[in-house]
């Protein structure tokens, strides 16, 4: 198989970037597209050139470090999956595949396809955990949960931090994350004491970072690869909106 | 931001009342000629006079502007939040065109209510331009204004094509406002959706028609 990547080349965060084009062969249908990349890579070390920089850890869909807009999508053509678990089957021999970095002000490209997603990090900063001293790990059934609500905070709690959903907004939006990482916390009872609080701060950082605000346009939910609901996001506002009223 | 697009949406659902409203009056525009004239005319007159139609009205200015420069200013702080586009980006396969583009259907919306407001409102209520007559039952002749103008064909066509526009923008709009206020019940959003779709398509389609109705009267 023979294709053509079109890649986001960018020296480091200050210089211009721009694309360029790769012809690779001796690629398989059932590589992942991750390891396409590496054997691009491979190439290049073997021309004396600069590999291309991009992001991985896992390889198995679940850290959220890969990511990257393939051919106009966020992970590339298919919904809800990561990048490396995307295969070069997904592609027809012969193909033009444009590749470029998440596309964001809170996200600036440090190199190539690598872009720092530390606002995510700092938005967690603001409420993402429960501050309760929980010393060794506690006996599992001492705080009861329902099982609807477990699942719904699972559901939640199943994003992965990867930033396609910023990525792929229109305007740039982390509300699905935001909203994510705050109905996973409290829904549950340990989060409860801090719900409002929560949801205030966590909110505001995410405006302080740059994100845009949701319209709903509903493609974060397309291209989750946990398939988080966008209800999520009205699910915020809703908290939000209590703990505003709380505080009056 | 949270706040301005709660008012965002608040306005918004407020001019989805108006739109019934205003749409369901439009029907009397159908009857018969002369049965219409004065049906239209009094219900003009009606209207003019009551002072709780004043306050809703001057709601109403308030909504629009408010609706519109806060859309202004949330689409700038978002286009900033975005500045470099990407070289190819597939939007239609996981979004519709109308949510990705309400700024623009607001501005051919806007573009309409203009001329609207130019055509009645400055007319009758302003008293600007060509004066209005008075009907047989001594009611402002609002009927006339409305019939005179949809004989002019190109009138007819820029009143009948910018209901698309509308549709678009309310069939969007009207499940979304309930979401940025938080709505978040699963089943009851895609009910929503569905009331959605008929609240935009029985919108654009009521409004587009009846002009046509009238020139072809």
């Amino acid at each position: 198989m023979k294709v053509t990547f079109k890649i986001w080349r960018q020296e480091n965060a200050k210089s211009n970037g721009g694309f360029q084009s790769y012809e690779v062969d001796g690629l398989t249908d059932d590589m992942s597209f991750l390891e396409a990349l590496d054997h691009l890579n491979e190439i290049l070390v073997g021309q004396n050139q600069k590999t291309i920089a991009y992001e991985y850890d896992c390889r198995e869909g679940i850290c959220g470090q890969c990511g990257v807009f393939i051919n106009g999508r966020a992970h590339g053509p298919l919904d809800n999956i990561t990048t490396c678990q995307l295969h070069m089957r997904s592609f027809t021999d012969g193909q033009t595949i444009v590749v470029e970095p998440w596309r964001a002000k809170a996200f600036p490209v440090i190199k190539d396809l690598v872009v720092d997603r530390s606002a995510l990090d700092n938005i967690m900063e603001q409420g993402g955990y429960i501050s309760a001293k929980t010393g060794t790990a506690p006996e599992a059934n001492a705080i009861l949960v329902g099982k609807d609500v477990a699942d719904k905070a699972m559901d939640a709690a199943a994003c992965i931090g990867c930033g396609a959903c910023v990525a792929s907004c229109k305007n740039a939006s982390a509300a699905l994350f935001t909203a994510a990482k705050i109905n996973h916390m409290n829904s549950l009872p340990q989060g409860k004491q801090e719900a409002h609080r929560r949801v205030l701060e966590m909110s505001r950082q995410m405006e302080l970072e740059g994100f845009g605000s949701c319209t709903f346009t509903g493609a974060c939910e397309v291209e989750c690869p946990e398939g988080i609901s966008i209800t999520n996001i009205a699910e915020m506002n809703a908290r939000r909106a209590m703990a505003k009223w709380h505080n009056l | 931001m949270f706040l301005r697009k709660s008012i965002i949406a608040l306005t918004g659902l407020f001019l989805c009342i108006f739109l019934i409203v205003h749409l369901s009056a439009n029907i009397i525009l159908l009857l018969p000629q002369e049965t219409a004239r004065g049906l239209y005319n009094a219900y003009a007159t009606t209207l003019r006079e009551s002072f709780l139609i004043k306050i809703v009205a001057y709601v109403l200015y308030l909504s629009i502007i408010l609706h519109v420069i806060y859309a202004i200013q949330i689409t700038f702080k978002n286009r900033r939040a975005k500045p470099k586009k990407y070289l190819e980006n597939k939007l239609r396969q996981n979004s519709s065109w109308a949510s990705q583009n309400m700024g623009l259907l607001g501005v051919a919306i806007l573009l309409f209510l203009v001329v609207h407001l130019a055509n009645f409102w400055a007319r009758i209520k302003l008293g600007l331009g060509e004066g209005v007559r008075l009907d047989d039952n001594g009611h402002v002749d609002v009927y006339e204004v409305t019939y005179s103008l949809f004989q002019n064909s190109y009138y007819v066509f820029f009143y009948t094509v910018l209901m698309v526009p509308l549709g678009l923008h309310l069939h969007h709009g009207f499940k979304s406002a309930f979401m940025t206020l938080g709505f978040y019940h699963k089943k009851g959003l895609n009910i929503l959706a569905k009331i959605s779709l008929a609240y935009a398509g029985m919108m654009s389609i009521g409004f587009g028609i009846i002009p046509l109705m009238v020139y072809l009267k």
